[in-house]
């Protein structure tokens, strides 16, 4: 089996440079010769939509455009697949990992090596058969990662290694990756600021290299600087289990994408002849005199074992082979059956975790797992574990924190007033609804029947009335130890939990109606995940009371005595 | 630990209560505020006019709504300024900032002083007329951004030279 690239630790670096690049030119080097293969393909597939697109649109009359467009298409994609390959130069120095690259915009990404917080590996199905990666560097400030296409797949590996190793010994001396074990409860900790963790960077000067010279290769320090146990130990957090394929049809995230490709396929079925609109009409029509119950139940039958079976596929192609391991002081992520991925991220920049439990997976106790963490790509969530065992996401979590307690814990109620704005706004939102509904009846002259707003008041306030209750027995919050833990007001269950020291700054909103009830929004801020956490509707001064809890020493100035 | 498996009391949690910032922004802000949603509004006086006169034949329901509207927007003219003057409030020590602003709305922005990363400030033609500056004070978060509308000029700018002091001995990447 071709698996996915091995997230074991490997042979130990090697001292000689990352790939032969040639002498002389400053250390920089081009991606491998074998992009050139792959290259073309990619610039193929970007050409290919509005190539189809000219060719339906002009081509339908007569074929001989195809023959001249056809050799147009190959050597264009085969002139821009090139076109990367020839212009875009990487290199390591002592403190930075450069890419420079663009015909003629020419541009230049540096990334210090102090700031590297995490390194992705993907590989394509093209990619893996030629033993290629795709490099992406994401550091903390920037949300920009920086992309290196076509690198030999050890190269990358080694890169990965390098490039993590680096950032962390350069950064500061060795400190275990989370505090041994939770504080009591009651113990207020320390200032966070006062935290090592909170300026991890605060000793890193590049002065303290002053040994190192820009010629020599970085390859040589990067051993220098790893701990003395260089070769970091790897532990495993989790590992894909088969038996949570059965959580896979339960999560409907994946439907609206299966829509939005049903949809952008029936754009091209109206050109087939059996879509046209006579056939359907009549096929409707033969149908419907048959039995018209059995037809949609038949239907519905065959939609929903269609769903199970893409959701059980997609969820194996995602996930296959899935490998979450803490290797040194990084958290690593190797999945993916064709297109293989492997992310990696400095522990120390993973602030939280979110957990989700979807309506449908609630009594089937399942959920999903998502890290919180700066300097990662895709809006700064890496979700880490499929659908899975309740227990098994709890666990996971639970292990990424370096705490129990903050999946499981009770949280606290936002009380009554809390449950009121629920109901409130779930009944307005019927009544408004269903005002509109009434004058469409009274005024378009559409022969819709009287009742019709009744009916739906009669249908949707109960509907409303469970809806609020779900969401108030959802709605909690919780500050344990390090972590603030929330959770919104939803029917879908996520729980957010983010460490104290993550947190940057603090909004407290509240809505004129908010006002009157003395409820608040507390928004804590951080620039980890989707850069805030939210906890609606709580009372105003616990609201404040749970800012003045998670940052001590923030508020003190600002608080009534 | 088993202190975490116990269902939280209610009314166990710690309560807090923020005073009012003490710094009010300049009074030439009443003014300008006063000015600039006078634009809005007299736009608005100028489209409900040109309806009024060009659907003459209108029903009464038409009539009505055109003065409701007429009215409604003076309301934020009239009532807005001095409102949002007695709201708008901060507060910046060596630790941290504290702002308040909204007039039907609240907010309250806290941030410590260790994790801002830049502070702007803003002066747009009108506010210039005024003599007055904004002053934005950002973080790592998107959903952090301190802004003390309608400072007076002079203390903006000695504003930004006190941030940019103590927020420059900062070290860190402030996430």
């Amino acid at each position: 089996m071709s698996g996915p690239v091995d997230p074991s630790p490997g042979p130990p670096l090697p001292d000689e440079p990352l790939a032969p690049g040639s002498a002389g030119d400053e250390g920089w080097r081009r991606m491998d010769t074998r992009y050139l293969v792959v290259g073309p393909f990619g610039a193929a597939r970007q050409f290919a939509i509005p190539a189809v697109v000219a060719a339906v649109g002009i081509g339908s009359g007569n074929g001989t455009w195809g023959l001249v467009a056809l050799p147009i298409f190959v050597v264009l994609s085969l002139l821009f697949g090139m076109v990367p390959w020839l212009t875009t130069y990487f290199r390591v120095t002592d403190t930075q990992f450069e890419v420079r690259r663009g015909l003629l915009n020419k541009t230049r990404l540096t990334a210090p090596l102090d700031r590297v917080r995490s390194v992705d590996l993907e590989a394509s199905l093209l990619n893996r058969l030629l033993g290629l990666t795709k490099v992406a560097v994401g550091t903390g400030v920037d949300d920009t990662r920086i992309e290196l296409d076509g690198i030999a797949k050890d190269d990358g590996e080694q890169l990965r290694r390098f490039l993590l190793t680096r950032s962390r010994s350069a950064a500061a001396p060795p400190v275990p990756a989370r505090a041994p074990a939770p504080l009591p409860h009651a113990e207020p900790y320390a200032d966070p600021y006062a935290d090592p963790y909170a300026h991890p960077y605060a000793q890193q000067h590049p002065q303290q290299h002053p040994q190192q010279h820009p010629q020599q290769h970085p390859q040589q320090h990067g051993q220098q600087h790893v701990r003395p146990s260089a070769e970091p130990e790897v532990t495993e957090l989790a590992r894909i289990d088969w038996s949570w394929l059965r959580f896979a049809p339960l999560s409907l995230a994946r439907l609206a994408v299966l829509a939005g490709a049903l949809g952008f396929a029936s754009q091209f079925a109206d050109d087939l002849p059996i879509f046209d609109a006579d056939t359907v009409r009549s096929t409707y029509d033969y149908l419907a005199a048959q039995a018209l119950g059995l037809v949609l139940g038949v239907g519905a039958i065959v939609a929903l074992m269609a769903w199970v079976v893409v959701a059980v596929l997609a969820s194996v192609v995602q996930w296959w082979n899935l490998r979450l391991v803490r290797d040194g002081a990084n958290l690593r992520l190797t999945a993916g059956l064709l297109t293989t991925r492997s992310t990696s991220v400095e522990e120390a920049r993973v602030r939280g975790v979110r957990m989700t439990e979807p309506l449908l997976m609630r009594p089937a106790r399942g959920a999903e797992l998502a890290t919180l963490a700066t300097g990662v790509g895709e809006g700064g969530t890496t979700t880490v574990l499929p659908p899975c065992p309740r227990d098994v996401a709890t666990r996971v979590g639970h292990e990424i924190l370096g705490t129990r307690g903050p999946l499981t814990v009770p949280l606290h109620r936002h009380g009554p007033l809390a449950r009121r704005r629920r109901h409130v706004q779930e009944q307005l939102a019927v009544l408004v609804v269903a005002a509109v509904l009434a004058a469409a009846v009274a005024l378009v002259p559409w022969d819709w029947p009287w009742w019709l707003p009744l009916a739906f008041v009669g249908v949707f306030t109960p509907l409303g009335v469970v809806t609020a209750e779900v969401e108030y027995r959802t709605l909690g919050h919780r500050l344990t130890d390090d972590h603030l833990v929330v959770t919104g007001p939803s029917v879908v269950r996520r729980r957010e939990v983010l460490e104290t020291d993550g947190i940057i700054g603090w909004v407290v909103q509240q809505s004129f109606f908010q006002r009157r009830l003395g409820l608040a929004t507390l928004v804590a801020t951080t620039a980890a995940g989707a850069e805030k956490v939210v906890a609606v509707d709580v009372p105003h001064p616990t609201a404040v009371g749970l800012a003045h809890a998670a940052t001590p020493g923030v508020l003190d100035e600002f608080l009534a005595r | 630990m088993s202190d975490h498996d116990r269902e939280p009391a209610p009314g166990a949690e710690p309560t807090a209560v923020l005073r009012e910032p003490q710094n009010l922004v300049s009074p030439r802000a009443v003014a300008y505020w006063r000015v600039s949603s006078g634009i809005g509004t007299v736009l608005a006086w100028a489209a409900v006019a040109v309806v009024w006169f060009l659907w003459s034949d209108r029903p009464w329901w038409a009539t009505a709504a055109l003065v409701a509207v007429a009215v409604a927007v003076l309301v934020p003219t009239v009532v807005m300024p001095p409102v949002r003057y007695r709201i708008h409030r901060w507060d910046v020590t060596r630790r941290a900032v504290h702002t308040r602003s909204g007039w039907i709305s609240r907010e309250e922005r806290i941030a410590p002083l260790s994790r801002v990363q830049t502070v702007d400030s803003t002066q747009g033609a009108l506010m210039r007329l005024f003599g007055l500056r904004s002053l934005t004070v950002t973080t790592a978060s998107a959903a952090g951004p301190i802004t003390i509308d309608c400072l007076d000029a002079d203390v903006a700018a000695r504003l930004v030279a006190h941030l940019t002091e103590v927020t420059g001995a900062e070290r860190g990447d402030a996430t």
